[in-house]
């Protein structure tokens, strides 16, 4: 091998491992977080500093307050279990019953409390006959 | 009607492509060109009814043809008619079969181009080429088949109509465009295994798939940049990239094309790197459809991944599939595509090239491993982990920068060797601007960023290097006395490298509003009409809600002026709208809200504005307002990569 392919095999090793470094070995630091499902968060006493969670908005759950409009809170279900979040701040258009939304926060006292606040995006919308108009 | 035209054209089609494999084995047994025509015949006939089916679901989209399941979701009779058109890639079964409608089209175009003059690659190319259609044809035939009528007890009285978000012109528009990408990318795939399989790598084949690739990242380039330009004027988070795993499967087969484009040149020149070129043309596709499984099957939650039908699987399979006959063909021809030659020198044009392939690839590595992390971690332990995109940020912002720099070095290098003293000469001019520019930076900037200091000295190096070389060309074109005469000649007289130079000038507009990023600042605020807020240098007042029931929608209009507070003069005036669809429906669940933003955009920043709620008793409005900087030269320089890369794959008249 010559100088040119060495340094390139260097260089190409050094960053790889630098990757694996940061999605691996800090675990818990501000690049990755650990993706919960209700059913395990619902068992989950403990406090978690980082959370990422998805499932579905529970029909007649959500409740805006009186003197703020940008606070919120809701319960998240997936099945049969669902997880109160609060959260404030601007709300996606798509934010309604039964909507499917990925909430990141931090669980404490088995309330999340988000700070950021998704639902599935459309760019596929997969309509299903449900809406149309039958007779 | 027309619909069981459709219906009959695909299995047809299903039927001839397999034909074309006998075909193909006949000739492979008995060595009769015969044979060999059939089976083309076969292929170009799967292709036409392609066509049929398309143009058949065209037609049931227009005339509203709501016995189809598939007409019925995605349009209405209310929805306009470009919008019906637009629905042939709305969804599942019409963008699968839009996907077999452009592999046709290459694959005609590929047929009587390509291999009218590379006719030693012609059995290999069937081969592959049959394979990649009879995947797309099984799939429009068994899984989603876009004729499928609606169960039979049910009449449909109007269909569903298109998801008002997807009613804009950027975002009919860019999945095709990306789809052109995706799909020409199939026949650099082939050429590339079909050329090493059959031991023919030849000086006109280096140059066929060099055009054909121009042609592909065109349009992967101008897809990637309008799916952004869509984003950011319509999804209403103030930005137009977030690391979704779908953007990144846009972005990886870009990468890795865009590092085949680079080292191609070098088997163009001196005809090395042939493994390597192998290896960056056929992995481009096989990208594309990891990216199509990625986003298709579900397997990683994205924000915008389609629900899962059963592609997962079928995917799957036909990625591993792709991967191992190409893992395959690359042992068997290893020692084919092995050259003697070495590049040895750092300070050589092919040494820049090898860099630019390094950076590019690395890229590629840290998207995939960040995108593909989840599945991975929890295949190992079961731990779902999610990547953010502070990951791909902290990674990428400085390999971009590395990359950024190398864009203007290898313009000053010469082939195979650069002396030092040259170097000197050729480096002075760019890298004093480069430090002045810097130093500027430092004096006149309040707060020191790192990222954007080495930026904006990247920024100011490449663009001297590259309009350095301009001038250089420019200056020997002197012998014509008019100064626009001189400069369309220097530009005509290398469409090649001028065209690559404007692309890269256009990735360094990129960079100038990647750059403003770092300066992106946003407020969430509640006035009544009447108030006003100070923020970040502006006054907003809020003059009026008003409502007003519309043809399709329901909006309230707000209506705010801004006023530059430096000088107190009134700068826009925003109007920034809450929408929402299907209002008049009695149901709630089934209205859908939608924030029109408003954007007053120039070239230094835009001040980006959302109505995102109306609370009508108290008649407070909330809004949003982010001002970014620079990101115009986003779209800017976008245009600019597209616009260069078409002036490198026009067909100079030499040539023709």
């Amino acid at each position: 091998m010559n100088k040119v392919t060495t340094s390139t095999l260097i260089i190409f090793t050094l960053i790889a491992g630098w990757v694996f470094y940061l999605t691996n070995i800090k675990k818990d630091n501000s690049l990755t977080v650990r993706y919960y499902s209700i059913s395990e968060l619902a068992k989950e006493s403990n406090d978690i500093q980082k959370i990422k969670v998805g499932g579905y908005i529970k029909p007649n759950s959500i409740n805006i307050s009186e003197e703020d409009q940008l606070k919120v809170s809701f319960f998240v279900y997936q099945n049969n279990d669902s997880v109160k979040v609060t959260y404030y701040g601007i709300r996606p258009d798509l934010f309604k019953d039964d909507a499917e939304v990925v909430v990141s926060g931090s669980y404490t006292n088995n309330l999340i409390s988000a700070t950021e606040l998704q639902t599935k995006c459309a760019s596929r919308y997969e309509g299903d006959l449900k809406n149309i108009e039958k007779i | 009607m027309v619909s069981q035209i459709g219906s009959i054209a695909i299995s047809l089609a299903g039927g001839l492509i397999f034909s074309s494999f006998i075909f193909l084995g006949l000739f492979k047994k008995f060595k009769n060109q015969t044979y060999l025509q059939v089976a083309e015949r076969s292929i170009l006939a799967t292709s036409y009814c392609i066509f049929l089916a398309f143009f058949c679901l065209l037609n049931e989209l227009l005339i509203s043809n709501f016995n189809l399941q598939y007409v019925a979701q995605y349009t209405s009779y209310e929805t306009p008619v470009f919008y019906k058109v637009t629905a042939l890639w709305a969804g599942q079964a019409g963008s699968l079969l839009f996907w077999s409608f452009i592999t046709a089209l290459f694959a005609v175009t590929y047929i009587f181009t390509t291999l009218k003059k590379l006719k030693a690659l012609k059995f290999h190319s069937y081969i592959i080429l049959s394979f990649i259609f009879s995947f797309f044809i099984l799939l429009s035939n068994f899984i989603a088949n876009p004729f499928e009528p609606v169960s039979s007890d049910i009449v449909v009285q109007n269909g569903n109509g298109l998801n008002p978000l997807l009613q804009n012109f950027f975002m009919a528009i860019h999945p095709p465009i990306l789809y052109v990408g995706f799909t020409g990318s199939a026949i650099i795939f082939i050429m590339a295994l079909a050329a090493s399989i059959s031991r023919d790598i030849s000086f006109e084949w280096v140059q066929s798939i060099r055009r054909w690739s121009l042609f592909v990242w065109t349009f992967l380039s101008a897809g990637i940049i309008l799916g952004g330009y869509w984003a950011y004027n319509e999804l209403g988070w103030g930005g137009y990239w977030a690391w979704d795993p779908v953007e990144n499967s846009s972005l990886m087969p870009w990468l890795t094309l865009t590092a085949f484009i680079h080292s191609s040149m070098i088997q163009e020149k001196r005809g090395m790197l042939k493994k390597w070129n192998f290896l960056l043309a056929t992995s481009t596709y096989i990208l594309v459809i990891l990216g199509t499984f990625i986003t298709r099957s579900g397997v990683i939650s994205s924000v915008h991944s389609f629900t899962a039908e059963n592609l997962g699987p079928m995917f799957f399979t036909f990625l591993a599939i792709l991967l191992l006959y190409t893992i395959f063909w690359f042992f068997k021809r290893k020692s084919y595509l092995d050259t003697p030659d070495k590049i040895d020198s750092f300070t050589s044009r092919e040494g820049g090239f090898l860099y630019n392939n390094l950076i590019l690839i690395l890229m590629c590595f840290t998207i995939m491993w960040g995108t593909l992390f989840p599945i991975l971690s929890e295949a190992w332990d079961g731990n779902k982990i999610y990547v953010g995109a502070s990951y791909f940020n902290q990674l990428n912002i400085p390999i971009g920068l590395v990359l950024l720099f190398l864009m203007g070095i290898g313009p000053l290098l010469s082939w195979n060797y650069t002396s030092q003293s040259v170097l000197f000469n050729r480096f002075k001019l760019p890298l004093s601007i480069s430090f002045l520019s810097g130093l500027g930076y430092i004096i006149f900037s309040s707060l020191f960023q790192l990222y954007v200091f080495v930026a904006i000295m990247g920024v100011s190096f490449t663009l001297s290097s590259i309009l350095g070389e301009f001038y250089k060309s420019f200056k020997k074109q002197k012998n014509s006395s008019n100064f626009l005469h001189s400069i369309v000649k220097m530009f005509l007289s290398n469409r090649h490298k001028n065209g690559g130079y404007i692309v890269h000038i256009g990735i360094v507009l990129l960079f100038i509003g990647f750059i403003g990023r770092a300066f992106e600042v946003e407020k969430e605020f509640s006035l009544s009409p009447g108030e006003q807020i100070y923020f970040s240098n502006y006054v907003f007042k809020l003059n009026s809600i008003k409502s007003e029931a519309r043809d399709n929608h329901y909006a309230f209009l707000s209506e705010i002026d801004v006023v530059d507070s430096s000088t107190n003069q009134l700068l826009t005036n925003l109007k920034p709208e809450k929408r929402i669809y299907f209002y008049w429906n009695s149901d709630p669940e089934k209205r859908q809200p939608h924030s029109e933003l408003d954007i007053y955009s120039t070239i230094q920043k835009d001040i980006y504005s959302i109505f995102s709620g109306y609370d009508a008793q108290k008649n407070i409005g909330y809004f949003k307002i982010m001002i970014n900087p620079l990101v115009n030269w986003v779209w800017i320089g976008g245009v600019l990569m597209v616009i260069g890369s078409l002036f490198a794959f026009w067909p100079s008249r030499r040539n023709s």
